[in-house]
């Protein structure tokens, strides 16, 4: 793809900012090894977004004599204002990985095998065009699905139009593997189904349940700003943090107090503490009265009588009884409630440990319910609503009834169905999807940015089902363990070579838009899969031509983006768009401060306009989706324990889990790194090199086990063992570590990768092999706590 | 002149390990690789120590950004044969490549365990050494290597430059307004091993309010 | 049996060579090919192919280092301290003595610049040498002790090469290099009295320069603040060792000396009687100094020291720390005591046991307070490859090869001593010579 001059940063303007971060003074020093070093260089800084995970942290690249050498944080962007995170420098090798693909690949022998040829673009082009084209005849384009994963700015976009156009209503995203939650229960409550952005410079107090704060939440650069801002910016103020955590992570080490919760019982623990601030009123009354819904008890239109969420708490969560549900003494209940009510603005929060469970979004509402009741929503120090960048419009689709046809069909993972009501991708469902050919068979399966061989639940399952689709076509960069057994790789660009926009994620919850752009030329013979997209649409004709009126994704970017100029607010403005883009190019980062806040109306976006305990959208969509069953049965059905007007409140339900505790007497906890780039990082030498400092473990994986637990069962320090659950085993070091629960086994995500390269492969274990897939019902995430596991000496 | 030194506040790190990494890119340090990690020869200029320990529930967790202490007593100057190791005017201990002999006498005599050797030539796998950093020597087999402070760079080191938590400070110790001095005379400062009698000059801000 | 008959032995070594001769040099040379392999990988691929890391830097070699400059000093103790004090039974094994001072440095040495990161930079250490440094102490010491050494291994060589020059039957460069090394000594009354003039002068300046070598050593970990190496005593701790492993060494070289060259007449039974009791003396010496160490650490009660200290005593290296004792005391002292057993042959197995203790005391010192660096660290163990094991056996084959080849173009006893210890005995007076204590 060629690059036009534009796109290149001109050295002027970053040069000054450059210079200000010190001055490269070049002492005189010897040289061991002369050569290149003794000639004078010609260097560039280029601002960009580092994408080793979606933080979205703006970058300056260091480049001499155009390679890449340095990535340090660059200034202007908000969200990480100049720092970086260890996984930033480690950009570098994954730009020059030598495991690298040169150019599109496609798979000659069997599927899996080493059998891979290349093949020129033009032909890859084609031969995906061909067949997506046949597929759309018979059996019909729903038989298309397309797996995207992390995918920033207009990609999602992109490929969700692209899937319009075809006629597929198959775009499967992998936020049922992550966030979808959150999302959901603020969906559910504050109707938004999006994450929380949170003022964290100006917080007193955060009740953390499971988040990563400081070591892989997002954005984890702004939140170690934000945590480093409440400790120690504010004179005479210090924030307290308590994190509530099944394991004794960073997070738990940096915190104030770590609260060792039983595993899926955050949700309750949430309520014990709101049956303090209800009891001893220790609530935000106005906030309360003005801004929410349900809390006293309520008759809606109908005249049907409901129960409010403040005598259903104090009913059914005194310390007492939450206690005995969390392992959490009813003391610390009691006091972390006072505690939290008397240090506003505070903050409660939660992340994948409180949500990634079968009754993760009840979960999460438990835990707005305390910013509700507080006042911390849409108030400095408190949690907000992000906004949006002004996005152009994207232009109409042309009408064709074959794609009509197509996203008439029901959706292939069974999302936004009576199976999973409020899901709008379930990931995880695939494997079995595709095993039975239900609801259809699948023709053809892309994965974009994505490792579904890698990064789901019973992987095994995943790699049976991927031999069903007869044409699987990857856009992965590497031969990772899905791309492996991929048909057609269609590389994308490194990120580091790669022209992209990139919003940030709800966090500083004013409008914040990122773009990435090349550093280098791009090393090999690859292309954006943007452009890609269009190409093949080109390629395809008709309405799929129609459909993408661009000439290269630059141009789609440019498009969205003059919504942006034409704003005329933020950052960066200008009388011409070409003046406009210039600039954005140059700072790589468009944003629009401050926050405002106090605007209820744009948060509160439920059916009442305000914050609702009792979730009206959740009962909407369930009464939709009943029919003439009795709502008994239907919650059943659904897995809900609760009944009545509890079932739409924040309530406790009891978590699933696959297992019987006699046979697998432990909990299994896979958590996350900072070292690890959501999987994508084991790739990469420097992060593996220091992967589990708190162990004192690199280049490899282990599981934690609680020492006393271990002496035991007859295990020590550095023993292999054996991690077993109901659907397999994997070996492992074991390490005893003070910080596990005796009940909880935790094994770091990141390693076990069968392909990915000579540093990721075949290295450390995967502990994807032995989780179940498992899934809330209500909202189709996957509960990755769910699986029982026993461990034994190998 | 400056007389350089550190600050590395405890109550804002957040054990990320950004510093190290920065470092490593910074300086050309490459990987080791897994099997000579294991046989403790990777090279960390900059490393964050750590120790979890307790029992559950009461587990503490220590984590410390370990750089060069640059100390103003330097054991490993003394005990150079060679001079290889010195101390330059801005209280920089640094490392003269080309004289080293490799004995590992500086080595063995810091008590910081900050030192380095180049066991074998380092490596960089094919297409990676397109990201070394030209201001910088790349170290030959069998000589002893250190943090410099990013002397090339003054005078904000890799390190400093990096940290998300803006936990670490540099500057003029002998400057008292500057910000190390002020931090460094504040009742949370110690220092590593200070009974030592080495004088580091890197100073750390303990937890807590 | 007459006096030629009687020191026909002596000569017989350098001037009749067998079929034991070549054996022995054939499977000399063959370790010394393996050793030689060995070090040649480390050589291209660095010091990586030893087993040491971060944070156990020092290991075997340096171990060997001190193990060598250890031994080296028995040939300080018989020839210089006994020719002070004029203990005539020394006559026999001096030159034995000194030989082994001599190639022992050689290995010592040796050990050090394998050691070595970058010997190619050797130079160096002359070129910036910086005299705060104790290594550059030990440079100079050990240059001054080993040109001292060589030099008092030279000088009562001359009239034995004199003797050699004027034998009969020589080959034509053996005849050359006595000539030439002998440098014209024609035993005259003043060239007698001046070569005893020096030998006497050296005799007294080289004890203080060995005790300042093993001194030296010993500063080199002294001098550093680490663990259980920052001790007042390490100084005379390190000297008393060194002669004990150098006794130790010199009653093992006697025995194989006198088996090989049938040397029963002037090695005798008496001269292992006298360096057993000598050996003994300094088992309770050096257990004396051992104690004093670990007690006082352990009273110390001084947190760093004190895992240093249970590494040695009860953790990994308790192995090595208990067989040290046994081997350096507890046995020599069981054997030596016992009358029974106080034979040639329970001097020389003791000497054995005391060497190998010797080594693990150096080892004791050199690797546990590595192991225990004071901050945190993931590495604690050190595990010697095959390489420097090789080092080690390569080294003693190169001892083993310098003495064989300089006992077969010199010979082992000192002829010219001998000679002249009988004519003492049999109460002749030579002129220019006192029979009494304090000559020579």
């Amino acid at each position: 793809m060629k690059i036009s001059r534009r796109d290149f940063i001109k050295v002027s303007s970053l040069g000054a900012v450059a210079t200000s971060l010190g001055t490269l003074a070049k002492q005189s020093f010897t040289q061991v090894v002369p050569g290149e070093r003794d000639l004078p260089y010609t260097q560039q800084w280029v601002s960009t977004i580092c994408l080793m995970c979606p933080g979205g942290c703006g970058v300056l690249v260091r480049t001499i004599n155009g390679r890449a050498v340095k990535i340090d944080g660059n200034p202007l962007h908000p969200v990480n204002t100049g720092k970086v995170c260890p996984k930033a420098n480690a950009a570098l090798q994954v730009l020059y990985d030598p495991d690298r693909l040169t150019g599109p690949m496609v798979q000659k022998g069997e599927r899996g095998s080493d059998g891979w040829e290349t093949i020129s673009w033009d032909e890859a082009i084609q031969l995906v065009a061909e067949r997506l084209a046949d597929i759309r005849v018979n059996p019909g384009p729903q038989a298309m699905a397309f797996m995207s994963g992390r995918v920033r700015g207009q990609m999602g976009g992109l490929i969700d139009r692209f899937l319009a156009a075809y006629g597929s209503p198959n775009h499967i995203r992998h936020d049922s593997l992550s966030i979808d939650g959150e999302r959901i229960g603020n969906e559910l409550t504050i109707g938004h189904r999006e994450q929380l952005a949170y003022d964290w410079d100006n917080c007193n107090y955060v009740l953390s349940f499971g988040r990563a704060f400081l070591e892989a939440s997002r954005p984890t650069v702004r939140q170690i700003r934000g945590f480093s801002a409440m400790r120690r910016d504010r004179p005479n103020r210090r924030a307290k943090f308590v994190q509530i955590d099944t394991r004794f992570s960073i997070t738990a080490a940096k915190a104030d107090e770590w609260v060792p919760i039983r595993t899926g019982t955050d949700g309750a623990l949430a309520l014990g503490i709101a049956h303090i601030l209800i009891a001893e009123q220790l609530y935000d009354r106005r906030f309360v009265s003005e801004h929410t819904h349900g809390f006293e008890d309520w008759t809606d239109e109908n005249g049907v009588a409901h129960e409010g969420f403040r005598s259903m708490v104090l009913r059914e969560y005194h310390p007492v009884q939450v206690e005995s549900i969390t392992g959490v003494s009813a003391d610390t209940i009691i006091r972390l409630a006072r505690e939290f009510a008397n240090a506003q603005p505070g903050v409660a929060c939660g992340g994948r440990g409180a949500v990634m469970q079968t009754n993760g979004v009840f979960n999460w509402m438990a835990i707005q319910a305390l910013n509700a009741l507080v006042g911390s929503i849409e108030v400095p120090g408190g949690a907000l609503v992000q906004n949006r960048p002004p996005y152009t419009p994207w232009p109409d689709l042309p009408a064709d009834t074959v794609a009509d046809a197509g996203l008439a069909m029901a959706r292939f993972d069974g999302a936004g169905t009576r199976e999973y009501p409020l899901a709008h991708s379930v990931y995880q469902d695939l494997p079995e999807r595709m095993l039975a050919g239900e609801p259809y068979p699948l023709g053809a399966l892309f994965i974009y940015y994505t490792n579904p061989l890698f990064s789901s639940p019973d992987v095994n399952r995943f790699y049976e089902a991927i031999q069903k689709v007869p044409f699987v076509v990857s856009f992965s960069p590497f031969l990772d363990d899905s791309s492996a057994y991929a048909d057609l790789i269609l590389p994308d660009h490194s990120f580091l070579e790669r022209l992209q926009d990139d919003e940030i994620e709800p966090s500083l919850g004013y409008a914040v838009l990122g773009l990435r752009q090349p550093v280098v030329a791009p090393l090999f013979d690859t292309r954006d899969t943007g452009d890609v997209l269009i190409q093949i649409a080109r390629a395809m004709g008709g309405s799929m031509e129609a459909a993408f009126p661009w000439s290269d994704f630059s141009q789609v970017i440019q498009n969205r983006l003059s919504g942006l100029w034409a704003f005329e607010s933020g950052s960066i403005r200008a009388t011409e768009f070409s003046h406009f883009w210039e600039e954005l190019i140059s700072q790589s980062v468009w944003s629009d401060p401050p926050y405002a806040f106090g605007q209820w109306g744009r948060v509160f976006n439920t059916p009442s306009g305000k914050f609702e305990f009792f979730s009206q959208k959740l009962f909407a969509q369930l009464d939709k989706l009943r029919g003439e069953q009795a709502w008994g049965e239907w919650l059943a059905e659904l897995g809900i324990d609760a009944s009545g007007d509890m079932a739409f409140m924040p309530h406790y339900e009891p978590p699933r889990y696959i297992g019987r505790e006699s046979e697998y007497p432990f909990f299994l906890n896979t958590y996350k790194l900072m070292t690890h780039a959501e999987g994508r990082g084991a790739n990469t030498p420097w992060l593996q090199e220091k992967l589990g400092m708190h162990v004192k473990k690199s280049w490899d994986a282990w599981v934690e086990i609680n020492p006393e637990v271990a002496e035991r069962l007859g295990i020590e320090d550095d023993d292999w063992v054996w991690i077993e659950s109901p659907i397999g085993k994997i070996k492992l070091r074991a390490v005893l570590y003070p910080g596990a629960r005796p009940d909880t086994l935790n094994i770091p995500f990141e390693q076990g990768h069968k392909h990915y390269g000579r540093w990721a492969k075949e290295r450390g274990e995967n502990p994807n092999w032995v989780v179940a897939s498992e899934s809330d019902q209500l909202s189709g995430i996957a509960a990755w706590f769910s699986t029982r596991v026993k461990i034994y000496k190998a | 002149m400056p007389h350089w030194g550190m600050v590395i506040d405890l109550d804002r790190c957040v054990a990320c390990q950004a510093c190290s990494a920065a470092c490593r890119a910074e300086n050309n340090v490459s990987f080791a690789g897994p099997e000579e990690t294991a046989l403790g020869r990777a090279i960390y200029w900059q490393e964050v120590l750590a120790e979890v320990d307790g029992e559950y529930p009461n587990v503490r967790g220590t984590f410390i950004p370990r750089p060069c202490m640059h100390c103003e007593n330097p054991p490993c100057v003394r005990v150079c044969p060679v001079g290889a190791t010195y101390q330059n005017e801005e209280g920089l201990v640094l490392q003269r490549y080309e004289r080293c002999i490799g004995c590992r006498y500086c080595m063995v005599a810091c008590p910081y365990a900050v030192r380095y050797f180049n066991w074998r030539a380092p490596e960089w796998a094919e297409g990676m050494e397109r990201y070394q950093n030209p201001d910088v020597p790349i170290r030959p087999k069998g000589v002893v290597e250190k943090c410099t402070f990013c002397t090339h760079r003054l005078p904000v080191p890799a390190c400093n430059q990096a940290c998300p938590g803006n936990a670490r400070f540099f500057g003029d110790l002998e400057d008292p307004d500057s910000v190390v001095s002020q931090l460094a005379r504040s009742p949370r400062a110690f220092r590593l091993l200070e009974d030592l009698g080495t004088e580091p000059k890197v100073y750390y801000l303990r937890e807590g309010a | 049996m007459n006096k030629d008959d009687k020191e026909a032995v002596l000569f017989k070594p350098v001037e009749k060579t067998g079929r034991g001769f070549y054996l022995v040099v054939a499977g000399l040379v063959l370790i010394l090919a393996w050793a030689a392999y060995a070090y040649s990988r480390q050589i291209v691929d660095g010091l990586d192919v030893t087993g040491l890391n971060r944070p156990v830097y020092w290991g075997l070699y340096i171990t060997n280092f001190v193990f060598f400059i250890g031994i080296s000093h028995a040939g300080t103790l018989v020839s210089a301290i006994l020719r002070v004090f004029g203990a005539e039974w020394r006559r026999p094994i001096t030159r034995a003595a000194e030989a082994i001072t001599v190639f022992a440095l050689v290995l010592g040495t040796g050990n050090i610049m394998i050691d070595m990161g970058r010997p190619d930079r050797l130079l160096n250490i002359i070129r910036y040498g910086r005299f705060q440094s104790p290594l550059v102490w030990d440079v100079t010491s050990l240059t001054v002790y080993l040109t001292a050494s060589l030099t008092y291994l030279y000088l009562p060589l001359i009239p034995d090469l004199a003797i050699l020059r004027d034998r009969p039957g020589l080959s034509p460069w053996r005849r050359w290099l006595y000539t030439k090394l002998s440098i014209g000594w024609q035993g005259t009354e003043e060239q007698k009295h001046r070569l005893e003039r020096l030998i006497g002068i050296m005799a007294v300046l080289i004890i203080p320069i060995a005790v300042s070598v093993h001194t030296v050593v010993s500063w080199v970990f002294a001098m550093t603040v680490q663990p259980m190496w920052h001790s007042t005593i390490f100084g005379p701790y390190f000297v008393i060792g060194a002669i004990f492993s150098g006794i130790a060494t010199l009653i093992i070289v006697m025995v194989i000396l006198r088996r090989a060259f049938n040397l029963y007449a002037y090695i005798t039974d008496q001269h292992f009687s006298n360096l057993g009791l000598l050996l003994m003396i300094f088992a309770f010496l050096w257990a004396y100094f051992t104690f004093s160490e670990y007690l006082t650490e352990f009273y110390g009660n001084e947190p760093a020291g004190m895992r240093v200290l249970f590494a040695k005593l009860v953790e990994e290296f308790s192995l090595m720390f208990w067989a040290m004792w046994l081997f350096n005391f507890i046995l020599p002292f069981i054997l030596l005591s016992n009358r029974r057993t106080r034979t040639v042959t329970g001097t020389v197995v003791t000497s054995i046991l005391v060497n190998v203790g010797m080594w693990l005391e150096r080892y004791n010192i050199v690797v546990p307070t590595l192991t225990r660096p004071r901050l945190p660290s993931p590495i604690t163990s050190y595990t010697p490859t095959w390489v420097e094991w090789s080092v080690l056996v390569g080294s003693f084959a190169v001892f083993a090869m310098l003495y064989v080849l300089f006992s077969k173009l010199f010979p082992i006893v000192s002829i010219w001593e001998v000679r002249e210890g009988e004519e003492i005995a049999a109460g002749g007076v030579v002129a220019g010579h006192h029979a009494e204590a304090g000559a020579d």
